[in-house]
């Protein structure tokens, strides 16, 4: 996949200045956005005092964040309100950081009558690393969403011995590697399903939800999804080709070992086409509380020499419920936006 | 350490807006545009968010452009909602134009109607 290509890298950094117009010339304007600083528009809470039981509506406005925590809630999305019921009289600071080391802070205090202040617990709460949640059956539970992925290009070294993480085609399969004009904008921009292993490399986002004996995963991208069995039994003989296969799951300790096959021949992988007898084995793992691990290993004997592997970090976001709504319904035809 | 290792990860992951599911290869990026208008219409919707926009060329003629915004996943952790651009807004926003010359673009950075400027 032409990464390069297909996803502008506009790294956030430089001196603290507001875009000026007209804006310099020769210089991305995602990097001059890049600088604009954060701000906090509203932090409030309603009401501000209460009988203990009660409940109260904490509500904040954030922009141009790049983290965004409320102690003593923790991280939350930049725009919010949740309702909370402080047993005591509670303070709660927002705080925000941005490009150019940009920072804000804003406190609200709810009283609770007849109660004294809390203490923060910011310092302790900080400190205490999360574990990964298990399921009743005692596998680690990765229910959750999960942002986009970093560690392809520029990853972790592969261990000595392992899988190569680019293909060796098979001799004679030259024309399924991919080339394509300089206006075509490429497989994403057709709003037709990437397939597996795919569908994790586009910048949207994932929700994985568990349970015992079926995972969830569903991709923001088109809403693509799959309900994947994890109660041993086989693939279907000869299932119909399809975009997103036809995947069944096993624990391998607390790995999920996700097997699929029934692909259809109209996906890519990473700059390659590939036949009906793609078959992939994705390790699914989640190392710690906030990462889910995968690796992907790809074997199609008609395309490549050999197995091969991509690798993906996620980073989970604890401050989002799910993933957003996704119709491709104004996608465009960009071609007519090429220069004559 | 392991987490605050992993925090500046993700900081880094967060400073860096990656565009949506296209390429931007039929916008100008290297050479920014800066267009002001009224918003006539907001799209809040994916792959992506547009604006159309009213804009008054050198003659006093109404042009009609489209603003292409990044995704909504990408607008919210920017502290977008969908009412942040309203029809009426006089906006203004700076991006890519179209290599071609039609009236279109996409914007990185736009200025509300009280100066505010937000990533986009």
């Amino acid at each position: 996949m032409k990464f390069a290509f297909l996803l502008a890298v506009l790294i956030a950094a430089g001196q603290q200045a507001a875009p000026p117009a007209p804006p310099p010339q020769g210089e991305s304007p995602y990097r001059i956005a890049g600088r604009l600083p954060v701000r906090i528009m509203d932090l409030k809470v309603e009401p501000a005092s209460i009988e203990p039981g009660q409940s109260v509506t904490l509500s904040w406005a954030t922009e141009n964040p790049t983290s965004v925590t409320i102690d003593p809630i923790g991280r939350v999305a930049p725009r919010g309100q949740e309702k909370l019921t402080p047993q005591v009289t509670t303070t709660y600071t927002l705080s925000v950081t941005g490009a150019s080391n940009s920072s804000d802070k804003r406190s609200v205090t709810v009283v609770v009558k007849g109660t004294k202040p809390a203490t923060s617990s910011a310092d302790a709460a900080s400190k205490v690393a999360k574990s990964v949640p298990r399921l009743s059956d005692g596998h680690p539970d990765f229910s959750g969403v999960y942002g986009y992925g970093a560690g392809g290009r520029g990853g972790p070294p592969p261990a000595p011995g392992s899988l190569p993480t680019t293909p060796v085609l098979k001799p004679g399969a030259e024309k399924f590697k991919i080339a394509r004009a300089a206006d075509d904008t490429g497989q994403y921009s057709t709003c037709m399903p990437p397939g597996i292993p795919q569908s994790f490399f586009v910048p949207y986002y994932i929700q994985v939800v568990q349970a015992s004996k079926q995972i969830v995963i569903a991709h923001e991208y088109l809403n693509l999804h799959r309900i994947i069995p994890t109660d041993g039994r086989p693939h279907p003989p000869d299932p119909d080709p399809s975009w997103m296969g036809n995947a069944v799951g096993r624990w391998e300790g607390d790995t999920l070992v996700v097997d699929s096959i029934g692909y259809n021949d109209k996906t890519e992988i990473n700059g390659y086409r590939h036949t009906e007898s793609l078959h992939v084995v994705e390790r699914i793992s989640r190392p710690n509380f906030d990462t889910l691990q995968y690796e992907a290993t790809i074997e199609d004997p008609n395309v490549f020499a050999g197995p091969w592997v991509i690798r993906r970090t996620f980073p989970l976001l604890p401050e989002y419920d799910s993933i957003n709504e996704f119709v491709c319904e104004n996608n465009r035809d960009y071609k007519p936006l090429f220069g004559k | 350490m392991k987490r605050y290792l992993f925090l500046a990860a993700l900081v880094l992951l967060l400073a860096t807006p990656l565009s949506a599911h296209h390429s931007t290869a039929m916008y100008e990026m290297a050479n920014p545009t800066t267009i002001s208008g009224t918003v006539k219409r907001f799209e809040w919707t994916n792959p992506h968010a547009f604006i159309y926009l009213d804009v008054k060329d050198d003659k006093g003629n109404s042009v009609e452009w489209e603003i292409e915004l990044m995704s909504l996943n990408h607008l919210r952790s920017y502290g977008w909602v969908r009412t942040t651009v309203k029809p009426g807004d006089q906006i203004t926003c700076t991006g890519g134009r179209a290599k071609s010359g039609a009236p279109s673009m996409i914007s990185a950075l736009l200025k509300l109607p009280d100066g505010r400027e937000l990533k986009s």
